[in-house]
Formats: C-alpha cells, sequence, structure tokens
C-alpha cells in the first residue's frame, strides 16, 4: 500500500527575487546578513506544527533534508530536524535524506542516528546523500573526494550499527582504532532502513538498487523519474532480487484547498525564486572531480537523459502537466495522484507541501484536506 | 603544441605511462613542471630553452595524457613520483624549473634531494601561505574569472585570443580532468604545505625565484618568502606583470633566467 509522507524545505520565505538578483550565485555568495534569526524563530515554530498536524491527520511520515549556505532550506542539520519531528509527533515514520555522510563525522553519525532511533521508538528511516556539490565546497572539502568519502562512511556507519564493539577501522579517511559507540539502534533487523535520493543521475540509482535500498526520486519529471525507475529495475534484476513498489519513492509539490482558485492562486508560489536557488558559476553545482571521470565520459557520450525538458525554464502551467507540481481541491489532486500512481507505481508518495511565503494558515489547511480526504483515497488506489 | 624541434614521448614510472614532450640537443638538461591548469604542451619559452639545454617537459601525474596513479593525492606524493621520473629519464645534473603549482612540486623535490640539482628556478610558485594576503580562489570560479586573475595586462599576451576560444569536446575533457586533479592535490591545505617553509631549509642548490609584479593568483608576498627559507636564492619581481611572466613578459623573463644560469 502506499504511503504517504509530508515534507518541507523550511525556506526562510522572506527572500524575494529582487534582494536575489544581483548576486553571482543564491547560495555561496548571497549574503547571510539577509536572514533575521526572529524571524526565523517564528518560521521554525510555523513548521513544527505542521509537522504535529501532518501526524494527527494521517500521514504515514514526514521527511527531512540538509542543506548549507540555502536561504531556501534553513536545516543544515536533519538530525536536529528529525529530533524536533519525533518530539512533536508519535506516529510518522521520520524519513531523513538525508544526512551529507561525506563531509560528516561517520561515527558521530551512526551515534546520532542511533540516539534518534531510540528517542523516537524506532521511526526512523536513515537516508544517506553525497549532496549537492555545495554541501561539499561549504565544508571545505574537495569535491574530488565526495564519492569515496560517501562510500566509506557509508560501510562504517552500517558497521558501527552491527558489528558490536569495540572494532577497529582503518579508512583512508577516518582511521580510527577503537569504534564503540555506546548508543544504538533500536531497529536491529539489520538496521535502520537506508533510503537514497537522486534526482537524475543513473549512477546514483545503480548504488541504490546494488544494495536494495529504495531510491527516491526528489522532484524529476515523470518521463525522467519512469527512465530512472527502468534502471533501479533493470539493475535489480542483474543483482538477484525482484523490486516493487517498496523500492521506489517520487516526491513531488503538492497544495491542497477547498476551491480550485484558491489551490491555483497558492500553488504559483512553487515557482518563489526558483531561477536562482541553484544558480552560479558551474563550478559550484559541478565542479571538476564531483563525477568521477568514468562518469564524466558517459555524460559527455549520451544524450542527456529526458531531452527536451532537463534545463528548461518551464511555465507553472506546464510544470503541472509534467506532475511536477499538483495542486487542487482534494478531488482534482486525488485523480492526478491516481495518473501517477498508474503510471509511476510508487510506494512512497513524497508530498512537499510548502514553498516561500505560503500563509502558515494555508498550508495548515492543506494538511488537514490531504489528511481527511487525499491519503484515505490514495490507500485506495 | 609541439614543434618541429621537440617531440612527445612515453616513459613508464612505477607502473604509469607518462608523457612528455623533448626538445633541444644541450648538454645539461632542463625539467620543466607545468602549473595546476595541466600541460599547454612546447611554448615559446620552451623553444628558447632548448637552444642551450634539452628540455623535458612532463604532463605531471594525472594530468593530460598521463595516467593518475591511485596512490597520488598530494604535492608530496607529487614530488616522490617525479624524482622517480628523473631516475627514469636519466637526468643528472639537470636544471629544475617550475611555475605556479609545479614551482611548488619543483621546491618539494629540491628539498628531499638536491644533490642532482644543478639549478633551481621557481616561477610565481604556489606552497607557502601568505603571511598578509591571500592566494585567490582558482576553483569556486569561473573560467572568465581565472583568466582575468592570470594576466595583468592581455594585451602584452601574444595570441591572447587562444585562451579565449571555444574549446572541443576532447579538451574540454581534458581541462576538466586536469583541474581534478590539482583539486585533488591543491584543495586543503590551499594551495600550500604548512611545513614547505621549513623543508626548503634544506635546499643548497642556487635558486632563482622570478615573480610577476602584479600577481592576481599568488602574492608576490610569497616570492619573499620563498626567498627567506631558501639560503641560496635570488629573488626577481618583473614589473607590470600578472601569474605567468614566461608568458606575459617573455623577453625580461628570458634575459632573468639566461643571467642565472649563465653566472
Amino acid at each position: 500500500m502506499t504511503e504517504v509522507f509530508w515534507f518541507s524545505e523550511q525556506p526562510y520565505g522572506h527572500v524575494t527575487e529582487d534582494d536575489i538578483e544581483g548576486y553571482e550565485s543564491g547560495r555561496m555568495h548571497f549574503p547571510n546578513t539577509m536572514f533575521d534569526p526572529i524571524k526565523a524563530h517564528e518560521l521554525y515554530s510555523n513548521y513544527h506544527d505542521q509537522y504535529a498536524l501532518a501526524d494527527q491527520v494521517g500521514f504515514d511520515g514526514i521527511m527531512s533534508n540538509e542543506h548549507h549556505s540555502s536561504y531556501w532550506c534553513m536545516k543544515p542539520s536533519v538530525n536536529i530536524d528529525a529530533a524536533c519531528i519525533a518530539k512533536v509527533t508519535k506516529n510518522v515514520k521520520i524519513a531523513m535524506l538525508g544526512n551529507v555522510i561525506a563531509v560528516q563525522d561517520p561515527v558521530k553519525m551512526a551515534e546520532e542516528i542511533a540516539m534518534l532511533d531510540c528517542i523516537s521508538g524506532g521511526r526512523i528511516i536513515s537516508g544517506f546523500v553525497r549532496g549537492t556539490a555545495v554541501e561539499t565546497l561549504h565544508a571545505g572539502i574537495s569535491p574530488t573526494e565526495n564519492r569515496a568519502r560517501f562510500e566509506e562512511a557509508h560501510d562504517l556507519i552500517v558497521k558501527c550499527w552491527t558489528t558490536p564493539g569495540p572494532f577497529r577501522w582503518e579508512g583512508r579517511y577516518w582511521p580510527h582504532r577503537m569504534v564503540n559507540p555506546w548508543v544504538v539502534p533500536i531497529q536491529r533487523d539489520p538496521h535502520p532502513q537506508v533510503w537514497f535520493p537522486g534526482t537524475g543521475s543513473p549512477e546514483s540509482v545503480i548504488w541504490a538498487a546494488e544494495r536494495q535500498y529504495p531510491y527516491m526520486n526528489l522532484g524529476s519529471l515523470l518521463d525522467l523519474t519512469k527512465q530512472l525507475k527502468d534502471i533501479y529495475f533493470e539493475t535489480a534484476n542483474k543483482v538477484g532480487y525482484t523490486p516493487g513498489p517498496e523500492h521506489f519513492g517520487y516526491l513531488m509539490k503538492v497544495f491542497v484547498a477547498d476551491t480550485e482558485e484558491k489551490a491555483q492562486e497558492v500553488g504559483r508560489k512553487y515557482l518563489w525564486t526558483e531561477a536562482h536557488r541553484n544558480r552560479g558559476p558551474a563550478e559550484f553545482n559541478d565542479p571538476p572531480g564531483y563525477q568521477s571521470r568514468e562518469a564524466l565520459k558517459i555524460k559527455m557520450s549520451r544524450p542527456v537523459i529526458g531531452t527536451g525538458t532537463m534545463g528548461k525554464r518551464m511555465s507553472y502551467e506546464e510544470l503541472q502537466d509534467a506532475y511536477n507540481i499538483v495542486v487542487g481541491t482534494p478531488e482534482t489532486v486525488i485523480e492526478k495522484l491516481r495518473h501517477i500512481k498508474k503510471e509511476l507505481d510508487p510506494g512512497y508518495i513524497l508530498i512537499y507541501g510548502n514553498e516561500g511565503d505560503m500563509a502558515h494558515n494555508d498550508v495548515m489547511r492543506s494538511i488537514e484536506l490531504i489528511g481527511e480526504k487525499v491519503i484515505p483515497a490514495v490507500k485506495n488506489f | 603544441m609541439v614543434s618541429s624541434t621537440a617531440s612527445r614521448k612515453e616513459i613508464t614510472v612505477l607502473g604509469t605511462t607518462v608523457e612528455y614532450f623533448v626538445g633541444g640537443t644541450g648538454d645539461t638538461s632542463l625539467l620543466f613542471l607545468h602549473g595546476a591548469g595541466g600541460n599547454s604542451g612546447w611554448q615559446k619559452y620552451h623553444e628558447e630553452l632548448s637552444k642551450r639545454y634539452t628540455v623535458y617537459v612532463p604532463s605531471q601525474a594525472g594530468f593530460n595524457g598521463t595516467e593518475r596513479p591511485d596512490w597520488v593525492y598530494t604535492i608530496t606524493d607529487m614530488a616522490h613520483f617525479n624524482l622517480q621520473l628523473v631516475n627514469a629519464l636519466g637526468l643528472s645534473n639537470y636544471i629544475l624549473m617550475g611555475s605556479s603549482m609545479g614551482g611548488w612540486i619543483s621546491s618539494e623535490m629540491a628539498s628531499m634531494d638536491d644533490s642532482n640539482i644543478q639549478s633551481l628556478i621557481l616561477i610565481d610558485a604556489a606552497g607557502i601561505k601568505p603571511e598578509k594576503g591571500e592566494i585567490a580562489e582558482i576553483f569556486m570560479c569561473s573560467a572568465q574569472t581565472r583568466l582575468k586573475q592570470r594576466f595583468y595586462d592581455p594585451s602584452q599576451v601574444e595570441n591572447y585570443e587562444a585562451y579565449t576560444r571555444e574549446l572541443t569536446p576532447d579538451e574540454v575533457f581534458t581541462e576538466h580532468s586536469n583541474r581534478e586533479m590539482a583539486s585533488r592535490l591543491c584543495w586543503r591545505p590551499y594551495l600550500h604545505n604548512w611545513s614547505l617553509p621549513f623543508y626548503l631549509k634544506k635546499i643548497t642548490t642556487p635558486t632563482l625565484i622570478v615573480w610577476g609584479e602584479n600577481d592576481a593568483i599568488i602574492p608576490v608576498e610569497c616570492g619573499s618568502l620563498f626567498q627567506a627559507n631558501i639560503t641560496n636564492s635570488t629573488l626577481k619581481v618583473i614589473a607590470n606583470c600578472g601569474h605567468s611572466p614566461a608568458i606575459e613578459k617573455p623577453n625580461e623573463f628570458m634575459e632573468t633566467v639566461n643571467k642565472f644560469l649563465s653566472n
């Protein structure tokens, strides 16, 4: 049965197009003097109220994430956000998608995630991400090390959860002669589920499929997502297992209101500063070495997946046609989700439920309507 | 670019195939080490030098046509690799010249063992953290910014258009790979080695340090720091010149080098 998750980037919605316009990039160059901590305090409170309501109205889970140097995501630590979710909710799964383990201390990550699993009573899904390149640059780490660090960190975290301590770990990046984390996860079969996200890179899909980790596609267009899902399934078959909906999730922007007119009006805020958020020199988003030379060769030799849609600015209407943005009354949204279920058959529908300066009350109403009407319908698809 | 007087060759070092250009027939060998941008091939100043020396211009490990050995992660690794390259090429009592990152590598090689090095020439070398200024950002910025930083006055650069033309797909791949290798070697600490000033104390080889006065990438104060730490060294600062004196002020550069080597 399809599970429905709530997700918010927790944007600092006070930023306007005019604020960003003059800077070379929307991330590394956009100065934090534009950030007002008092306003952020109010926003965090709203976002936590939204979490609590999502739990009450029947969402299966809440997903969270982490970004750095980003006005559109005020979460530099997914673990801190997961701790908040654990305390303001009672039932939802908490999917962290995820920790940027290439730039963190993996032993501390293993401890913190285990602690969260204990605090939440075993509700943690532990996603691991390479992060956008900016996460690595912001951490002062060479992009050439990201993948190797990611893989070593992943292996060390899993070992912390599955091997009794103390043990020795003589890795290249995190050599430890004594590892013995006191706190271990509640979920021990064999450890909290690991999810892996992606937006368009086939290499990421293959990495997840090889390990039977559910792959969460973060907001790609429907056609591209179908191609990536096929790659997952092909890899799974090579590895020797039959994947199902439980291996695949799809994130989309969903806003529901009592009237179509209201939904269309508020939903337009999904385009908030869209052109600026990842703007900047290619050296920020895809610096040399962030991809392997092999991956670069493949990328240069084949047509880009989803040619014709990627990299092109799309209108609000086009994004709705592509099922990237789904807005409407409960009835119209249910029909659109039914189409996505039929086309993609995701085991997890991840609802990116607010953006920019959407009014808190509008978002709360959207959560209520999704919980009362949309989720029960999705369960019967 | 390879002129009729130079040829491209290959040699195996520690299992890695190294490409290099060689030209000239002088009794004394000169080994030139390129900077973080990679090997631009046989340049005019190589041609000039090859009138007196046998000049070797290798693509260093991981750059251009030379494979990337798995174990080379630091400039110190690179220096060890290059000392083995020197042995493989059979260079004896040779002149070692390096530009920018290549200057850093050269200085680490000489610190390890300068008994076989007749003269050392460092050109706007990376490797020492400036005390007053900063080394400019060369990775997290666009190609246009990097080009702007490199030259003080583009009108002094012969065939400047070559630096701004659109690259072929093969050239894009090579440039990307070169920048990837430079990132691997130089990211952190950024374009310097905290210990280098102490390593340098061991060098006794006569050393020439050449610097563009207006170097916008590695400030000229780094030239003074190299000079202060290498016993037998001279600093020559070239006025109205950026990070690449051999290209931006070729005549003054060659005069400086020839004068030093004649002594």
